[in-house]
């Protein structure tokens, strides 16, 4: 078994593929050999059976033993020889057994007329019974024999059997037929077998071709070059189709793969801004300025809110990656009511004013992080407060959906054209705004959006040039 | 001289606060006279009322982008030289930066050093200091592009550190310099090791410009040195 499942799989089909091949083939040829035995015994029991019927038909009546009282009394060893006589020919021989089963007549005359067998108790008790097909095969000095047992009755259907007639003829000519029939079918069996295992190994060779090819492909891949693809030529088969969804897994792969490298490249990118000011004024300090008090103070702060930029944006990074497996999410059931009450006054804190307004909606009980919850809606407002004038007011509301509760965050500032918006949710994505870029690290809408996700919400934005910006998203309600 | 009398002005437009703060007072400090503006309007605005002889721009700002900026700026027929500092290092932005009519282009992070050398260089080019300036003070002629020096019409040998601080001491004249800065500047910001082996440069260079009682170099007790030409009745 193991040896066998060592092999390749093509070997290993084709093996199996032969195995069935002779198992059915060697099935079927021996089953029409049997047929063909069955049929040809069969007639040559009717053909026996037709030809014995009219003669014995005649000797009842020649010799007056229908409907007589005791048939038997009038079976005699003379009228008996008559009767065996009749039915023995060059193929077949007769015996007369009277009801006790011993022999009164036999048939055989002329040295070339076939021996008859000994008769067998068991079988003529059966048509001493009165059963009409006794049928069995017998052995005599090396040659088989078919044998019948015809009961004989007053009348064909009376239940008085008062002999029985033993019919016995050779088997030599079936036996020849039979084994030409053998020898043929071994020929054909053995073409099919030749043909089918050649045919089977190229048809199986050819369907592997394909799964070769993956293997190539994959291989291909596994050294980083995700521009492969296996080529199909059907999408239908299994291995079709095998084919079309590796590739399509390929190609996910394939964009998830850049869409990290441009992560990274971008992450890079921003991390560079901050670090150009800070190199810059480290080498502006070392070139002279250090030796003016007030130049080097100056400097120095800048340094310091640069470094913390770097350390916000570091953060926010790090938010982002951890948000990937949602592990780091420590859910809880809230009551959205309470969870405002605790959030607002820190939200003050941040607008330093009463642009704030809090609708309130309808009670509900949801399941989700509260710390991660906040800081999604910190980050909403911090955008909608940057990109709103002063003096308009920034609402904040939540609504019951079927299994969700949807808070929006909305503000009347300048909004967003078409393009920034299909693209807030991308990392580092910044649009045109009349804020200072530097201000801005394009990463706010997608952390939310990773801490939204997380919990199973999503969040869309809503927004026009000039007509303000609306951000909604969902979280689950909690289950009890 | 020509850094001292008329001074370079320089127009800087990014919107990046801790970049402007480290330009204007490293430019400053490199004597140029520094405006800045954290927008394109405003800078385009000043240019038009002002006369300068650089402008640095940045690509990415919160009004008009600096390609737009720079188109602008030629489209009004300014010849002013155009450096443009980006983040981003792709060719096809400096390609894009130098149709627009940009002179030059610096990635970030830059160094400071190189920024300074850039505009010199452009400067150059445009004629708003004179081509391979000679360094002159009192009878000592510098070349800063073949490194020749010359005192009184003799030509004298000096390493390259020698060289150095008597570039910096000439491109400054009067200025005070620490030991510290004179340390950075000539031998590298990574340089180990004691400030004393500046004043062990100075020496060597004093003998062999033959100040001798070094009026020329002077030393500034408890600061640094100052170089001091006008001083010299030569
Ligand atoms: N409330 C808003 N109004 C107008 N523009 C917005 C608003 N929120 C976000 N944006 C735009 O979407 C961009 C991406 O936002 P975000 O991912 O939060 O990053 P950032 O940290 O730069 O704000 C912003 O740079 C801004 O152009």
């Amino acid at each position: 078994m193991k040896a066998v499942l060592g092999l390749s799989l093509k070997a290993r089909l084709s093996l199996l593929y032969a195995v069935l091949l002779i198992l059915s083939v060697v099935i079927v040829g021996f089953c029409s050999y049997w047929n063909v035995w069955q049929l040809f015994i069969n007639n040559k029991s009717a053909h026996l059976r037709a030809r014995a019927k009219p003669i014995i038909a005649h000797w009842l009546t020649d010799y007056g033993l229908v409907s007589v009282e005791h048939p038997a009394s009038k079976l005699t060893s003379e009228t008996a020889a008559i009767l065996a006589r009749d039915l023995t020919s060059k193929q077949s021989s007769a015996i007369i057994l009277d009801n006790t089963g011993k022999i009164i007549a036999k048939g055989k005359r002329l040295p070339e007329e076939p021996d008859a067998p000994p008769p067998e108790l068991g079988q003529f008790k059966k048509a001493m019974s009165g059963e009409n097909e006794v049928t069995y095969f017998a052995n005599l000095n090396g040659t088989s024999l078919l044998v019948m047992l015809i009961p004989l009755r007053p009348r064909p259907g009376s239940p008085k059997v008062f002999g029985v007639v033993q019919l016995s003829t050779g088997l030599r000519e079936i036996n020849r037929m039979l084994f030409r029939h053998g020898a043929m079918l071994m020929a054909i069996v053995a073409l099919i077998l030749i043909l089918g295992t050649v045919a089977g190994y190229w048809l199986i060779g050819m369907s592997l071709r394909d799964l070769q090819g993956l293997v190539k492909t994959c291989n291909a891949i596994s050294s980083g070059d995700f521009s492969k693809r296996v080529s199909v030529n059907t999408t239908q088969g299994e291995i079709g189709r095998l084919a079309t969804s590796f590739n399509q897994m390929i190609s996910q792969l394939e964009s998830i793969f850049a869409s990290q490298q441009r992560f990274v490249a971008n992450a890079a990118h921003e991390l560079l801004t901050p670090l150009t000011g800070l190199k810059g004024c480290v080498e502006v300090l070392l070139r002279g300025a250090q030796d003016d008090p007030a130049t080097t103070s100056r400097l120095l702060k800048a340094m310091y809110r640069e470094v913390n930029r770097l350390i916000r944006l570091c953060e926010q990074l790090l938010g982002i990656s951890r948000l990937e497996g949602s592990s780091h999410v420590h859910r809880q059931d809230v009551v959205v009511s309470e969870f405002f009450a605790d959030f607002m006054p820190q939200a003050r804190l941040l607008a330093n004013d009463d642009r704030l307004v809090l609708r309130q909606g309808p009670y509900a009980r949801i399941s989700v992080d509260p710390d991660l919850l906040k800081q999604v809606l910190f980050n909403l407002l911090s955008n909608a407060l940057r990109h709103s004038p002063d003096d308009t007011p920034i609402e904040i509301t939540w609504r019951l959906l079927p299994d969700f509760v949807e808070i929006q965050v909305r503000d009347h500032g300048e909004g967003m054209d078409a393009t920034t918006l299909s693209h807030v949710f991308e990392p580092f994505y910044k649009g045109r705004s009349h804020t200072c870029s530097y201000k801005r690290s394009g990463l706010g809408l997608s952390l939310a959006k990773s801490m939204i996700n997380a919990h199973g919400g999503t969040i869309k934005v809503e927004s026009a040039p000039g007509k303000g910006t609306i951000v909604s998203f969902t979280i689950p309600l909690s289950s009890n | 001289m020509m850094e001292r009398d008329t001074k370079i002005k320089i127009l800087l437009i990014e919107d990046d606060p801790v970049i402007t703060e480290f330009l204007r007072t490293g430019l400053k400090y490199e004597g140029y006279d520094v405006v800045s503006f954290d927008n394109g309007i405003q800078g385009l605005d000043s240019l038009n009322r002002n006369e300068f002889d650089l402008v640095i721009l940045d690509i990415v700002l919160p009004d008009i982008d600096g390609f737009e900026i720079c188109r602008r700026i030629r489209a009004m027929g300014q010849e002013v030289p155009i450096l443009m500092l980006t983040v981003k290092k792709e060719i096809s932005d400096r390609v894009k930066g130098l149709d627009s009519g940009a002179d030059d282009y610096l990635t970030k992070p830059f160094s400071f050093e190189e920024l300074v050398a850039r505009i010199r260089a452009l400067l150059r080019r445009s004629g708003r200091i004179g081509q391979g300036k000679m360094l002159n003070a009192a009878g000592v002629v510098l070349d800063p592009s073949t490194r020749h020096v010359r005192i009184h019409g003799r030509n004298i040998e000096l390493t390259p550190t020698e060289f150095g601080l008597l570039e910096l001491f000439m491109r400054h004249p009067y200025r005070v310099f620490t030991r510290e800065t004179l340390l950075n500047r000539v031998l590298g910001y990574d340089f180990d090791g004691g400030t004393n082996v500046i004043d062990v440069h100075i020496s060597h260079l004093r003998k062999k410009l033959g100040d001798r009682p070094a009026r020329l170099i002077r030393t500034v007790y408890g600061v640094g040195y100052s170089f001091q030409p006008g001083d010299d009745a030569t």
